[in-house]
């Protein structure tokens, strides 16, 4: 999920348009397990199914960026300070924002619901064709290379707790008819928590209401001041404490539209050996009212020259007509960390964002650690100790920065050496390199499972949450990793209610083992 | 061949199933705060998009209804504050934007009291605000405010500027907010004269958004700017059939005026002039203004026009409604007070042809120092087309 509650901007005040097409849901990125003909990589953009699943907006243009680099070495030890790492998010801007613009993937759809497909900047070639949506296409590239692409609705592959999500971070429109002129009622200054605390009436589940928070059930906002006075966690009768979480799928049964290709690796670098990192992210931009009006049938040249070079042809007034409104790169970069305001809409380019980033981070820090820690468990956040969940904001970085800085540089340990099939020397991802720049980094010599990459089956909410465990712990001889928060038999002897990891921890539809890997779309 | 349905249409028919949707379950108790909100914001978007003043009336009704069982939802206020200045009962907008739950604290609730300011005349209090929201973000709505307000005070570039970045920032999704800007630009040309400008505006307005009778109101007027009357009469007539509106019949009839049809002028003239004077009598403030600019320039009845100048004035005291009292105490020849009054709508800083105009007139008669020549020269340079057939909007 990197939003599934759509950009602020697209949310008109009595919700004239309810959903967006612009709205993206998640960026999934691995290497294909067919490699006939050469390495593939698989990416997968998926939006919000409006009008509906399959049909597509017609005023949208989405984008996917392709960056291919060498893997290097992880963040040394010279960086794990707050100079240091302002200095590494310096260098790396300019790979990002530098001479060497990445490639791109330019989809449009037409009247006819036919996609015209632009691929730009590669390596051997730029070219475009017109391929039919909610079907397998293989496309035939200039330069002899074959991409497959669907363009068209499936079933949402994010299987997730939102209500869960929404209730650790005490955001009130989940649960309350919150009006949009109350700007101040989005996350409520209470402490965002894992377990809940004791007295949060206005979070805290009601056994008599177990509805409440899901779909589209909602409270009137109350009349008194939106806080938490307590000081501790709750707990029942029995000493147990109560998860934020119950385990349930919000997106059971929803559908999405989704672009889906599978590339060879070869046609994204010229250096397939070298360059073993796909850098990926997606955008979601608008047609500009102004253009709208202007709008001419699409251009013959597309229409008499289906697969087309198109080097000459000025792709940047292409669109300088369109408006960017969402971008997708890393699972909660924006949700979680960025507070989802519009302006932080940057993608890959959300450098500026990083000294937020680490404020913001300390803001959740305060809120999950002490949650571990009264379960019994390690957590890389310094948070002295505290037996409850402090809520507590950031107006220096220097101040925020001890606190998280375990955090940010520690590494994050994978349950097995499944993920690294071929054993490689490849070094552990840490949260400071996984989420500036905001992109899906794909290691092809991995299977591409988060962090290095995103596979659709990976439980990208639960994993996320495991950047708070202290990863040089260990539980039953073994060292903490992205998974443990995922292992029911963690809740089972965990002194809580519900026995129930966080999320769920599968899909509500299988997803197929060959392209396009997503499911069929719910009829 | 099927006749293909107006952007105005199809916008009318959502609405319209919107409404169907809701009937009967939005007014009920236990209050569904999510339909009650919808419904009323319907009505809103339903009477605002006919033109309709009369309807807002439902949209506040369900707005009372659900602040009763509600609470002072900040949301339901706006809405209110939002049809009271249509109505221009800019004291309740005051009181809505208090009652309103954190209202004053959202970038909509600042916007609409920066309006009000505007409208009561504290321009540089107006103008701050909306520097300042645009300093937070920079949406269209704001933009265009404070384009509308530089265009006012003369800085015709910057106005310009704003309103090119207003655009800008709409999208295919916006294509009535995008069609009311280019008809707000149209009326500045209009304003200046510059009839092809304005003409080029209200084309690009109609494309983006077919079939609004807004478009075609000021097509009219543009057409019968440019003395195209047969044009003018037959828009005028259609916007006259689709929004029955005293102020539309009045402008009818003052074209038929241009026109030499005294017969139809003061047919439809009279049935403005009653219409205006029911409304007044229903205790309704909002076609003061009309009955002040009717008596004054139709009728040319100074003591009439002072009478409801004055009232107009006591609702909001800003440069053009001192103007029209000063216009209405020289029709009636009261140039002491006509001169007092249309110095201070002067020393606002606005830059407009017919307010210079006012004052060349009103100087001439009531001070021979050379000044209203002045304004006269100045009104002219601005709108060498002052005198063509035009309304008050």
């Amino acid at each position: 999920m990197a939003d599934h509650n759509d950009p602020n901007a697209v949310n008109s005040i009595f919700s004239d348009i309810d959903v967006s097409a612009a709205d993206l849901y998640d960026l999934f990125g691995f290497a294909s397990s067919d490699t006939d003909g050469g390495q593939k990589v698989v990416i997968a953009l998926t939006f919000a199914s409006v009008p509906a699943a399959g049909v597509f907006d017609t005023d949208m243009l989405y984008r996917i960026l392709v960056s291919p680099d060498p893997r290097v070495v992880s963040m040394t030890e010279d960086k794990h300070s707050l100079k240091g790492l302002l200095r590494y998010f310096d260098e790396i801007k300019e790979k990002f924002l530098g001479p060497s613009k990445a490639s791109e993937i330019r989809v449009t759809i037409d009247q006819n619901q036919r996609a015209t497909v632009k691929f730009i900047d590669f390596p051997g070639t730029s070219f475009s064709t017109v391929i039919d949506t909610n079907k397998v296409t293989t496309i035939d590239t200039p330069d002899g290379h074959a991409i497959k692409a669907y363009i068209g609705g499936r079933d949402d592959a994010f299987f997730n707790d939102l209500t869960g999500f929404f209730r650790s971070i005490n955001y009130a429109p989940q649960f309350y008819h919150v009006p949009h002129t109350m700007v101040g009622a989005r996350e409520l200054e209470i402490p965002k928590t894992l377990l809940e605390l004791e007295g949060n009436y206005l979070f805290n589940f009601d056994p008599n209401d177990p509805e409440w928070g899901y779909k589209g059930n909602k409270r009137e906002l109350p009349p008194g001041p939106l806080t938490w006075s307590g000081d501790k966690f709750y707990k029942d009768a029995n000493g147990n404490f109560r998860f934020v979480y119950s385990g349930r799928d919000c997106q059971a049964g929803i559908n999405i539209n989704a672009i889906i290709l599978e590339i060879p690796l070869a046609f994204i670098t010229s250096s397939p050996d070298d360059n073993r990192i796909v850098n990926t992210w997606g955008e979601s931009w608008v047609l500009k009212a102004a253009e709208k009006i202007e709008t001419i049938p699409d251009h013959p040249f597309w229409l008499e020259h289906p697969i087309a070079l198109i080097g000459q042809l000025n792709l940047d007034a292409e669109l300088k007509k369109y408006k960017l409104v969402d971008t997708d790169g890393q699972p909660f970069a924006d949700a979680a960390l960025s507070e989802r305001e519009d302006n932080r809409q940057l993608g890959a380019n959300n450098f500026w964002l990083a000294p937020h980033f680490i404020k913001r981070l300390a803001h959740l820090g305060w809120g999950f650690g002490p949650s571990i820690s009264a379960l019994g468990l390690q957590t890389s956040f310094d948070h002295d100790n505290s037996p409850v969940s402090v809520h507590k904001t950031y107006s220096l970085v220097s101040t925020a920065f001890p606190r998280v800085k375990k955090t940010l540089f520690q590494q994050l340990n994978m349950p097995d050496d499944s993920w690294n099939p071929k054993g490689l020397n490849i070094p552990l991802r840490r949260p400071a390199e996984i989420f500036v720049p905001n992109v899906c980094a794909i290691d092809m010599d991995t299977t591409g499972t988060w962090p290095f990459g995103r596979r659709p089956e990976d439980q990208v909410a639960t994993r996320f949450l495991s950047m708070f465990l202290d990863m040089e712990a260990e539980l039953n001889g073994k060292k903490y990793h992205v998974e443990l928060l995922n292992d029911p038999a963690l809740w089972n002897s965990a002194p809580i209610e519900p026995k129930t990891v966080p999320n769920p921890m599968k899909n509500d539809k299988e997803f197929l083992s060959d392209f396009p890997y997503l499911a069929e779309p719910w009829s | 061949m099927i006749d293909k349905q107006t952007d105005f249409e199809s916008e009318l028919e959502r609405i319209r199933e919107g409404l169907v949707e809701l009937n009967g379950n939005a007014v009920t108790i236990p209050v569904d705060t999510a339909k009650v909100s919808r419904l009323a914001y319907l009505q809103y978007q339903r009477a605002s998009l006919l033109g309709n003043l009369d309807a807002l009336g439902d949209a506040d009704a369900t707005l009372d209804f659900a602040i009763e069982n509600l609470g002072p939802s900040g949301d339901l206020y706006f809405l209110k504050a939002n049809i009271h200045f249509k109505l221009h009962r800019l004291d309740e907008v005051e009181q809505d934007l208090q009652l309103g739950r954190d209202l004053l604290k959202s970038t909509s609730g600042r916007a609409l009291k920066a309006d009000l300011d505007f409208q009561q005349g504290r321009y540089q209090a107006a103008r701050a605000e909306y520097e300042k929201l645009i300093e937070e973000e920079r949406t269209w709505d704001t933009l265009a405010r404070l384009a509308y307000f530089h265009f006012k005070m003369g800085a015709v570039e910057k106005g310009d500027r704003l309103y090119d970045e207003a655009v800008d920032t709409l999208t295919a999704k916006e294509m009535r907010h995008y069609s009311w800007i280019e008809l707000q630009r149209g009326v500045l040309d209009l304003t200046r004269g510059d009839y092809e400008k304005a003409r080029s505006h209200y084309e690009r307005a109609d494309r983006a958004y077919s079939g609004h009778w807004l478009t075609q109101e000021h097509m009219a007027e543009l057409a019968g700017a440019e003395e195209k009357f047969d044009e003018a009469e037959r828009r005028y007539r259609d916007v006259v059939e689709r929004v029955p509106r005293p102020d539309f019949q009045q402008a009818l009839g003052e074209l038929y005026l241009s026109m030499g049809k005294t017969t139809e002028a003061k047919r439809y003239l009279e049935e403005a002039r009653d219409a205006f004077l029911r409304s007044a009598d229903r205790g309704e403030v909002h076609y003061y203004h009309h009955l002040a600019d009717f008596y004054a320039d139709v009728e040319e009845n100074g003591p009439a026009a002072v009478e409801w100048a004055r009232k107009d004035l006591a609702l909001r005291r800003n440069f053009s409604t001192l103007a029209a009292l000063a216009w209405a105490l020289y029709r009636a020849q009261q140039f002491s007070e006509a001169l007092q009054l249309i110095t201070e709508a002067l020393s606002s800083g606005a830059e407009d042809a017919r307010l210079f105009h006012t004052a060349g007139m009103i100087y001439t008669a009531a001070s021979p120092n050379g000044k209203g020549a002045r304004y006269l020269e100045k009104a002219a340079e601005l709108n060498p087309n002052l005198k063509n057939f035009h309304v008050h909007r």
